[in-house]
C-alpha cells in the first residue's frame, strides 16, 4: 500500500475509534478525547493533502461494484488534495477548541451523540473529496448533509434550531436531487458512473442538455456553497449551531459546494461557451454584494459572519466564473490565475472565518453574549482574544499584509484582465461585476470595523461585558494557530501560489506560474549563480536587484507578465510590505520617543461636554453605526418601516416610543417566500385529492398500478 | 351651580364674562380696569381647578400666560394662574394652599395643558408644591446635586448662602424613552460648540434620525427671583435688565411698567415714545443677531458676515444714542435715564435707513441661495395646533401661524398710535422663522421712522416717585415674544415678590417639537433658527 | 443665484486696525467712569452711595473708580443736578487678576500666532456671550491676530469664562479647566466673572470665576466690548501691557459727561 493509502486507513480508523470512543467514554473525558482524536485525524489529513499536492503520489482504491453502474472508487488528485489540506487545517484548531467548548453542554445535551456525529462528519467530508465515481460521491454527500444537519440541530430543544435545521435539510436535499439528476444526465452518454469514464466522454448530446446539466449542477452545488439565490439556509443555520459546528459549516462545508462546482463544471463536464461562465460570475458578484450588505446591518455576531460567508463564497464564485469565461475564450494562463485566485480566497476564507467563529465562541464564553449591541470594552479584559480576533478582522477586511488582501487583489486583477477578451457584452459584464466586487470590499471594511469597534472597544454595554473573563489557553491556542496561518498565507504568497497552481493546471490546461513567473522567482530550487543581463534589465524598474541579494527574492513578485511594453502586471509583495511597515513604524516610534523625552504626559477622563458621568447608553451601538448603510441601500434591504408606536401619558409626555425594524432578506422576499407560497397553493389544490374515504384511496392504488403497467408496456 | 353643558359654546365675545361666571360658578368676580384692559380675579378651590381651566380655555378661548406662586406670611402658598384673551381681558385664578397642604391638581393633561407644564415643574422645584397627575416632576431647575427637600423660593432659605451639595447618585441617568433595537443617545453639552450658551441635550436615536430630544436647561439658573426679594426697586431694576442682556431694555421696560402701574406713575409722552423707539432698536439688533446665527449655522460665510456687519452697526448706533451697546441703564421707573439729543435723532434716522436698505438686500440675496434654503425649508417644523397647545409666543409662534403680538393686542408705551403690521407665516419651518425675523426687522425700521419723525417734546422722566404697596402684572413683547413681569412691592419701595416669565422659557418647551424626526446634521440649524436665549429662560 | 463673492468684495474691508492703532469709531465701547476731584466729602459720599456695586471709593480730595467693579449702569452720571463722574471712551481695561497666587507669565513665544480659545458660558447673561461672538465678525476679526475658537478644551490654550458661575455650571467649568493641557491661562470676562456682578455670591451663583478656577487675566466691563476682550487676549499672550484698573482722583479734563 502506498503511503497515501496507509494514511487514509489510519484516518478512517481514527474516525471509527473516535466514534466508538465517544459512545463509551464518560462525559468528563469525552470532549478531551474528541479534541485529541480529532486533532490527530486532522493532522493526518493535512499530511495526505500535502503529500498529494506537492509530491507526485497518486492514490486509487476500488471499493465495491454496483450493479451495472460501475465500481465505487476513491482517488486523490491535486484538486482534492488542496481541499483535503484546507479541511485538515480547519479541523485541527476546531477540534482543539471543542475540547474546552463542549464542556458547556455537559448535562444538557448528549456529548456522546456529538462525538459520533463529529467523527462521522469528518469522515464523510473526506469521502466526498476523494470519491471517484458518482455513487460514492452522492452517498457520501448525503451522509455529509444529514450529519451536518444533525450537528446544526444539536441544541434541539430550541425552537429556532428546529426551524433552521429543517430549512437547511430541505434545501440541501433539493440541491442533492438536482446534482443527482445532472449526474444521471451525463452518465447517459458514458454508460457508467465512474468519474474517469465521465471525463473521457465529455461532449454533451445537445446544447439544451448541456445547459440543463450546467444549471442543475451549478445551482445544486450552489445550495451547499451558499450562493444567491439559494442561500436562505445559511444565515439561519449558523447562529443556532454550536460554535465549533458553525466554524465547520462556514470553513469546510461550504467549500464542498465549490468543490462540487469545480469538479463537475471544470473537470468532469467542462462548460462550453461563455454563457455559463457569465452566469457564475454574475451570481458570484451578486452574492458578494448581498452578503456583505446584510452582514453590515447585523448586530449579532454569528449571523453577521454567516452573511459574510455568503459574500466570500460569492467572491470565489466570481473567480470561478471568470476562469470559465477565459477558458472558453482560449486564455488558459489568465484562467489559471483566476482559478488560483479563487482557490486562494477559498483557503484564506476558511482560515480567517474559522478564526472569527472560534473567536466569537471565546467572546461568548467570556462575556456572556454575542450581541454587538450588548458587548463593548472587552479588549482590555480579554487582550489575547481581542488581538487574535483583530488579526481575523484585518484579514477579512482584505488589508495588507494579511491573506485576505492577496486573494482579493488577485481576484480583482483577473477581472481587470478581461480587457483581452473580444466580446463587448462579456467585457461589460466583467466591468459591472468588478464594480460590485469593489463595492463589496469597501462595505466589508465598514462591517468588520463595526464588529471590532463595537464589540471590543469603547464602554461595556452590559454586565457580562463589564465582567468579561479572558479565554483559557485551550481556547486561545487554536486562535493563535489560525492567526499564524493568516499571517503566513499573507506574507508568503509566492510560496503558496505555485502549490495551488499545481492543483489548477490540469483544469486550465496550462500552468500559470510556469508561464508568468520569471525563473529566478519560481519555485525552482536551483540557485542561479549569475543572472542573464536581459533579466536584470527587464526587472530593473521593479527594483528587483535591490532585494535579490539581501532578501529572499520570492518575496517580491507574486506574478508577472512578460513583455517589453508592460513588463509588470501582477506585481506586489506582502512580505516586503511587512518588512517595510515594521521598519517605518519602528523608526517613527523611536523618533517620537527621542523628541518627546522632555514632555510630560497627563492622563485624564475623556472630554464629554462637562457631564457628570457617562453611561453605556450614550455610546454608539452597532445598529446605529450601520444605520447609514441601511438608509442608503434601502431599496435592497427594504426595512419594514412601520409607524413608531408611541405611548404617552397626559398628552405630550411620552413614556415609550417603540420602533421595529423587521427585515426580510431580499432573496427570501423575491424567491423563497413566493416559491413556498406557490408550493402551498399547489398542495392545497392537490389536497382536494384527499377525500377521506378508504374506497377512494384504494381506487388511487389501482390507478397507479395501471399507470405503471402501461408505462412499462410502452417502454419495454 | 349650573352644569357646564347648559351653557352654549363657544361663548360670544360680547357676553359679559362676570355675568357668565356668576351664573356657572355661583360666585362673584372682582373686576378691575387697568388702562384699557379688564382684569377679572376669581377664587378657586384646588379641586375645581381642572374644571375651571377647561371651561376658560375651551369655552372662552383664554390663553395661558403664567403661573405666579407666592409665599404667604403664614407659610402657605398662593397660586395665581393668569390667562388672557382678546380683546384686552385678563383672568387671574387664585388658589390658596394652607401651610400644610402641598398638592394641587395638575392641568397638563387638559386642553392647552402643555403650556402650563414647565410652570408646574418650576413651581415644584422652587416651592415644593406637588402637582398631582404631572408625570415628570423633579430634576428641572435644580440639578442632581442640589440638596433634597430644600426649595429655594421658600422663605426659610437664606439667599446669600451657598447650599450644601449632596453627592449625586452615581447610577443616575436621565430617563430614556425610545425602545428599539440598538437605540442609544447622543449627549450634547453643556459645554459645546464655539459660542453656544450652556444647555444639555440628549438626542435619542437609532443612528440617523433624532427620535426624541428634550433639552435640559437651568444650567444658568442664578436665582434672580429670589435675589430680588428684599431689594430696593432700583437694585431690582438692575437684575431685571441684566438677567438677559440681549433683551435688557424689554425686560427693564416690563419691570418699570409694573412699578408704574403699582405706584400710579404717569409716564410723559416723550418718554413713552422714546421707550418705544429703544425697544424697537433692540428688537432690530436682536433679529439681526438671529439672522447672523442662522447664516452661521448653515455655514454660508459671506451672508453671516453681512448680517454680522449689520448687527455691529446697530450695536455701535445704540451705544452712540443710549450710552451703552445693549441699552443697560437706559430705563428707569417713570421714564428714561437719558434723553435723545437732536443730533442723535438725526444720526439715528439716517442710520436706520441705511440698515433697512442693507437688510432688504440681504433678504433678497438669501431668498435665491438654494443650498442655504435647502437646509431651512421643511426642516424643524412646528404645526399650528402644537404651537397653540404649547402656548408658544413670539416670532416662532408667528412663523407657525399664530397671529398674536402684545404690541398690537395689548398695546403699551406708544404702540397704540403707531401703524405697523405683525407678520405671520403658516409653514412653521426654519425658513418661515427666518422670513418672520426679516419682516419684523423691516417693521421695526418702519416704527422707528414714524417715531423719529414725530417725537413729542417734554421731559423724559416723571417727577418724584411715591412708593405704594401693591402688585401688578406687566406684559411686553420682548424680541423673542411675550414676557410677563409680576411685581409686588411694599410701601418702602422694596420688592416682596418678582416673578418673570420670559418668552424663551415658554418657547424652549416647544423646541422638541421641531427637533424630532430630523437628522443630526439639522439639529444645530434648528437650534439657531429658534434663536432662543438660555440666560433668559434660566434667569 | 446669489453672487456672494461679488457682494463680499464690494463690501470691502471693514476690519479695525487695532492693536496697531487705537480704534476711534463711535460706539465701539460704552467707556468707563474716571476718578475726579470733588470739593466736599458729602458729594463724594453721595457718589459712593449711588454706585450699586461699590466701584466708586471715596479718597482724600475726591473719588477713585475701580473699573473692575463697574457694571455700566450710568447712575454715576445720570442726574443733572447731582455730582457726576466723567466718563472716557477707552476700552483697554484688561489687567492681571490681583488674587492670582503667583505672578502670571505670558504664554510662551512658542505659541506664536496660533492660540486656541475655549469659551465657557458659566451663567452669563447673553450680553457677554454676544460681545464674545462679535470677535469673529468682520469688524474685529480675531483670526488676524492668531486667536481661534475651538469646541474642545483638549485643544485649547486659553479658557474664556463669563458669568458668575451658576451652581449647575461649577462642575462643567471645573471639568473644562482640567481637560485643558498645560500651559493654559484663564481669562475672566465681564463683571460677573470677576466678582459676581449684580448677582453677587448667592445660593445659585458662586460669585466669580476665581471661586472655581484660577483666573489669570480679568477683562472688566458689563459687558466688556469686543475691543476690551481683544485687549485681554493680547495681554494674556504678552503683546499688550495691562491697564490700571483704578482711575485715581484727578482734575476733570472737560465738562463731566
Amino acid at each position: 500500500m502506498s503511503a497515501t493509502a496507509q494514511l487514509f486507513s489510519v484516518f478512517f480508523l481514527l474516525c471509527a475509534v473516535g466514534a466508538v470512543g465517544a459512545l463509551v467514554i464518560s462525559d468528563r473525558w469525552n470532549s478531551l478525547v474528541l479534541a485529541a482524536i480529532g486533532s490527530l485525524a486532522a493532522l493526518v489529513i493535512m499530511a495526505v493533502g500535502a503529500f498529494a499536492l506537492v509530491g507526485d503520489t497518486s492514490f486509487q482504491a476500488e471499493l465495491w461494484p454496483v450493479l451495472s453502474l460501475g465500481t465505487m472508487r476513491l482517488s486523490v488528485d491535486r484538486l482534492s488534495a488542496l481541499f483535503l489540506f484546507v479541511t485538515g487545517l480547519v479541523f485541527l484548531p476546531v477540534s482543539i477548541f471543542s475540547g474546552g467548548y463542549l464542556v458547556k453542554y455537559r448535562g444538557h445535551y448528549s456529548l456522546q451523540y456529538f462525538g459520533v456525529l463529529y467523527h462521522a462528519l469528518f469522515a464523510s467530508i473526506v469521502l466526498v473529496l476523494i470519491a471517484d465515481d458518482a455513487i460514492s460521491f452522492l452517498v457520501s454527500w448525503e451522509l455529509m448533509s444529514i450529519v451536518s444537519y444533525l450537528l446544526v440541530n444539536f441544541e434541539s430543544e430550541r425552537q429556532e434550531s428546529s426551524h433552521a435545521g429543517y430549512v437547511m435539510l430541505a434545501m440541501s436535499e433539493a440541491g442533492t436531487i438536482a446534482v443527482a439528476i445532472a449526474f444521471l444526465l451525463i452518465a447517459g452518454a458514458a454508460g457508467t458512473l465512474e468519474f474517469a469514464a465521465l471525463r473521457a466522454t465529455a461532449t454533451p448530446a445537445s446544447a439544451e442538455i448541456g445547459w440543463t446539466v450546467f444549471l442543475l449542477s451549478f445551482f445544486g452545488f450552489a445550495v451547499k456553497a451558499g450562493l444567491v439565490p439559494v442561500n436562505s439556509w445559511l444565515p439561519l443555520a449558523h447562529p443556532v449551531a454550536p460554535t465549533n459546528v458553525s466554524a465547520l459549516l462556514s470553513a469546510v462545508i461550504v467549500n464542498l459546494g465549490i468543490y462540487g462546482i469545480m469538479r463537475f463544471n471544470l473537470d468532469l463536464h467542462p462548460v462550453s461557451g461563455s454563457g455559463p461562465g457569465v452566469i457564475v460570475l454574475v451570481i458570484g458578484s451578486l452574492s458578494a454584494l448581498i452578503g456583505i450588505l446584510y452582514a453590515t446591518v447585523q448586530a449579532e455576531m454569528k449571523r453577521l459572519l454567516a452573511h459574510s460567508t455568503i459574500e466570500n463564497m460569492g467572491i470565489v464564485a466570481a473567480g470561478l466564473g471568470a476562469a470559465m469565461i477565459f477558458i472558453a475564450n482560449g486564455h488558459a494562463v489568465v484562467a489559471g490565475i483566476a482559478l488560483i485566485a479563487a482557490l486562494y480566497h477559498l483557503a484564506n476564507h476558511s482560515v480567517y472565518k474559522a478564526l472569527l467563529f472560534l473567536g466569537t465562541g471565546a467572546v461568548e464564553a467570556g462575556a456572556g453574549t454575542r450581541d454587538l449591541d450588548r458587548l463593548g470594552g472587552i479588549a482590555r479584559r480579554m487582550p489575547w482574544t481581542s488581538a487574535l480576533f483583530l488579526v481575523g478582522v484585518l484579514s477579512i477586511s482584505a488589508l495588507p499584509p494579511l491573506n485576505g488582501f492577496v486573494s482579493e487583489w488577485l481576484t480583482l486583477q483577473t477581472i481587470l484582465r478581461s480587457a483581452i477578451l473580444s466580446s463587448t457584452a462579456i467585457k461589460v459584464a466583467f466591468a459591472s461585476c468588478g464594480a460590485l466586487l469593489a463595492l463589496t470590499a469597501g462595505l466589508a471594511v465598514t462591517c468588520f470595523a463595526k464588529v471590532f469597534a463595537m464589540g471590543f472597544l469603547g464602554m461595556a454595554r452590559s454586565e457580562g461585558a463589564a465582567r468579561a473573563v479572558e479565554a483559557p489557553l485551550g481556547t486561545r491556542a487554536p486562535l493563535a494557530l489560525l492567526a499564524a496561518a493568516c499571517i503566513a498565507l499573507g506574507v508568503l504568497p509566492t510560496y503558496t501560489i505555485p502549490v495551488i497552481d499545481r492543483a489548477v493546471s490540469p483544469l486550465a490546461h496550462q500552468s500559470a506560474t510556469a508561464a508568468l513567473v520569471p525563473p529566478f522567482f519560481s519555485i525552482n530550487l536551483q540557485r542561479q549563480e549569475k543572472l542573464p543581463e536581459k533579466f536584470v534589465a527587464e526587472f530593473h524598474g521593479l527594483g528587483a536587484q535591490v532585494g535579490r541579494d539581501t532578501l529572499p527574492g520570492r518575496g517580491l513578485v507574486v506574478l508577472h507578465r512578460g513583455g517589453k511594453q508592460n513588463p509588470v502586471v501582477f506585481a506586489m509583495s506582502t512580505s516586503y510590505m511587512l518588512v517595510g511597515l515594521s521598519v517605518i513604524l519602528s523608526v517613527v516610534f523611536i523618533v517620537f520617543r527621542l523628541l518627546s523625552r522632555r514632555r510630560l504626559l497627563a492622563r485624564g477622563p475623556v472630554w464629554d461636554g462637562g457631564l457628570r458621568q457617562l453611561w453605556p447608553g450614550i455610546t454608539y451601538t452597532a445598529t446605529g453605526f450601520s444605520n447609514p448603510v441601511r438608509v442608503i441601500f434601502e431599496a435592497v434591504l427594504q426595512p419594514a418601516a412601520g409607524e413608531d408606536n408611541v405611548e404617552a401619558v397626559a398628552q405630550h409626555f411620552r413614556t415609550a416610543i417603540r420602533r421595529n425594524h423587521a427585515e426580510i432578506h431580499i432573496v427570501d422576499r423575491l424567491m423563497l417566500d413566493p416559491s413556498i407560497a406557490s408550493m402551498r397553493w399547489l398542495a392545497s389544490i392537490a389536497l382536494r385529492m384527499h377525500v377521506g374515504h378508504v374506497n377512494a384511496y384504494a381506487a388511487y392504488v389501482l390507478l397507479a398500478l395501471l399507470l405503471v403497467l402501461v408505462i412499462g408496456a410502452v417502454i419495454f | 351651580m349650573a352644569t357646564l353643558d347648559q351653557i352654549a359654546k363657544p361663548a360670544a365675545q360680547s357676553e359679559n364674562f362676570p355675568e357668565l361666571y356668576r351664573r356657572v360658578w355661583n360666585r362673584p368676580v372682582s373686576v378691575a380696569n387697568v388702562g384699557k384692559a379688564a382684569v377679572y380675579r376669581v377664587d378657586c378651590e384646588p379641586q375645581e381647578l381642572t374644571q375651571l381651566w377647561q371651561w376658560l380655555i375651551q369655552d372662552f378661548d383664554f390663553a395661558f400666560a403664567t403661573l405666579i406662586v407666592e409665599e404667604e406670611p403664614n407659610g402657605g402658598r398662593s397660586l395665581t394662574y393668569v390667562l388672557y384673551r382678546q380683546p384686552s381681558q385678563w383672568v387671574y385664578v387664585d388658589l390658596r394652599l394652607g401651610p400644610e397642604a402641598t398638592a394641587v391638581p395638575s392641568v397638563v393633561g387638559l386642553t392647552h395643558g402643555p403650556s402650563a407644564d414647565w410652570h408646574e415643574r418650576e413651581a415644584e422645584d422652587l416651592f415644593g408644591i406637588t402637582f398631582a397627575g404631572h408625570p415628570r416632576l423633579g430634576e428641572f431647575v435644580l440639578h442632581e446635586d442640589w440638596p433634597e427637600g430644600v426649595n429655594p423660593m421658600r422663605g426659610n432659605l437664606d439667599a446669600r448662602q451657598p447650599p450644601v451639595h449632596r453627592d449625586p447618585d452615581a447610577k443616575w441617568q436621565p430617563p430614556m424613552v425610545v425602545e428599539a433595537l440598538g437605540a442609544f443617545a447622543m449627549p450634547v453639552g453643556p459645554v459645546f460648540s464655539d459660542f453656544a450658551e450652556s444647555a444639555h441635550f440628549l438626542l435619542e436615536t437609532v443612528g440617523e434620525d433624532v427620535i426624541r430630544t428634550i433639552p435640559r436647561l437651568f444650567y444658568k439658573y442664578r436665582g434672580v427671583e429670589k435675589i430680588a426679594e428684599g431689594e430696593a426697586v432700583d437694585c431690582a431694576l438692575l437684575l431685571a435688565e441684566r438677567f438677559s442682556g440681549t433683551a435688557a431694555f424689554a425686560h427693564g421696560l416690563g419691570f418699570c411698567q409694573a412699578v408704574e402701574a403699582i405706584c400710579g406713575i404717569e409716564v410723559p409722552p416723550r418718554a413713552r415714545a422714546l421707550r418705544t423707539m429703544f425697544a424697537e432698536l433692540e428688537r432690530l439688533r436682536h433679529h439681526a443677531a438671529a439672522i447672523t446665527g442662522i447664516c452661521n449655522s448653515t455655514a454660508l460665510a459671506v451672508a453671516a458676515s453681512q448680517a454680522a456687519l449689520i448687527e455691529e452697526t446697530l450695536l455701535r448706533l445704540t451705544c452712540e444714542v443710549a450710552r451703552h451697546r445693549y441699552l443697560f441703564g437706559a430705563i428707569k421707573p417713570g421714564g428714561l435715564a437719558c434723553d435723545l439729543t437732536e443730533v442723535a435723532r438725526g444720526r439715528l434716522a439716517a442710520a436706520v435707513e441705511s440698515v433697512a436698505q442693507k437688510l432688504y438686500e440681504l433678504h433678497g440675496m438669501l431668498r435665491y441661495s438654494s443650498s442655504f434654503l435647502d437646509r431651512l425649508e421643511e426642516v424643524g417644523i412646528i404645526k399650528t395646533d402644537d404651537a397653540r397647545s404649547y402656548g408658544l409666543v413670539g416670532p416662532i409662534a408667528r412663523a407657525a401661524g399664530i397671529d398674536h403680538d402684545f404690541r398690537k393686542q395689548f398695546p403699551y408705551a406708544a404702540y397704540e398710535s403707531i401703524k405697523f403690521t405683525v407678520p405671520v407665516e403658516q409653514d412653521g419651518d426654519g425658513y418661515a422663522r427666518l422670513r418672520v425675523f426679516f419682516r419684523e426687522a423691516e417693521q421695526s425700521t418702519s416704527i422707528l421712522r414714524q417715531i423719529l419723525s414725530a417725537l413729542p417734546e417734554g421731559s423724559v422722566c416723571a417727577a418724584d416717585i411715591v412708593w405704594r404697596a401693591g402688585a401688578a402684572l406687566s406684559a411686553v413683547e420682548a424680541p423673542l415674544g411675550a414676557a410677563f413681569h409680576w411685581l409686588r412691592i411694599l410701601d418702602d419701595g422694596t420688592v416682596a415678590r418678582y416673578r418673570i416669565t420670559p418668552p424663551s422659557f415658554t418657547n424652549w418647551h416647544g423646541f422638541h417639537l421641531a427637533a424630532e424626526n430630523f437628522a443630526f446634521q439639522d439639529f444645530p440649524i434648528i437650534l439657531s433658527s429658534f434663536g432662543l436665549s438660555n440666560a433668559e429662560c434660566d434667569r | 443665484m446669489a453672487n456672494w463673492v461679488l457682494k463680499g468684495l464690494r463690501t470691502g474691508i471693514k476690519t479695525t486696525s487695532y492693536p496697531q492703532q487705537l480704534e476711534t469709531a463711535q460706539g465701539t465701547s460704552p467707556g468707563r467712569p474716571c476718578g475726579m476731584v470733588l470739593e466736599s466729602t458729602e458729594k463724594a459720599e453721595d457718589l459712593v452711595a449711588r454706585c450699586p456695586t461699590q466701584a466708586i471709593a471715596g479718597q482724600d480730595g475726591g473719588v477713585a473708580v475701580d473699573i473692575r467693579r463697574c457694571i455700566h449702569c450710568s447712575r454715576c452720571r445720570s442726574d443733572s443736578d447731582e455730582p457726576a463722574v466723567p466718563w472716557d471712551a477707552s476700552y483697554e481695561w484688561a489687567t492681571y487678576n490681583s488674587d492670582a497666587a503667583a505672578a502670571v507669565q505670558a504664554l510662551e513665544k512658542v505659541f506664536g500666532r496660533s492660540l486656541h480659545i475655549r469659551f465657557v458660558d458659566a451663567g452669563a447673561c447673553s450680553a457677554c456671550v454676544s460681545e464674545a461672538r462679535q470677535l469673529n465678525n468682520p469688524y474685529y476679526n480675531m483670526h488676524r491676530l492668531g486667536f481661534f475658537m475651538t469646541p474642545t478644551p483638549r485643544n485649547a490654550d486659553i479658557l474664556l469664562v463669563s458669568g458668575p458661575v451658576s451652581d449647575a455650571m461649577r462642575h462643567p467649568l471645573g471639568k473644562a479647566y482640567d481637560a485643558m493641557p498645560e500651559p493654559k491661562r484663564v481669562v475672566a470676562i465681564g463683571a460677573c466673572a470677576i466678582f459676581g456682578g449684580v448677582f453677587g455670591s448667592s445660593f445659585a451663583a458662586a460669585g466669580g470665576a476665581s471661586k472655581i478656577v484660577p483666573v489669570d487675566v480679568v477683562v472688566p466691563g458689563c459687558p466688556p466690548p469686543p475691543l476690551a476682550i481683544l485687549h485681554g487676549l493680547l495681554l494674556v499672550v504678552g503683546r499688550k501691557p495691562p491697564s490700571q484698573p483704578v482711575s485715581p482722583v484727578t482734575e476733570p479734563i472737560g465738562e463731566p459727561a
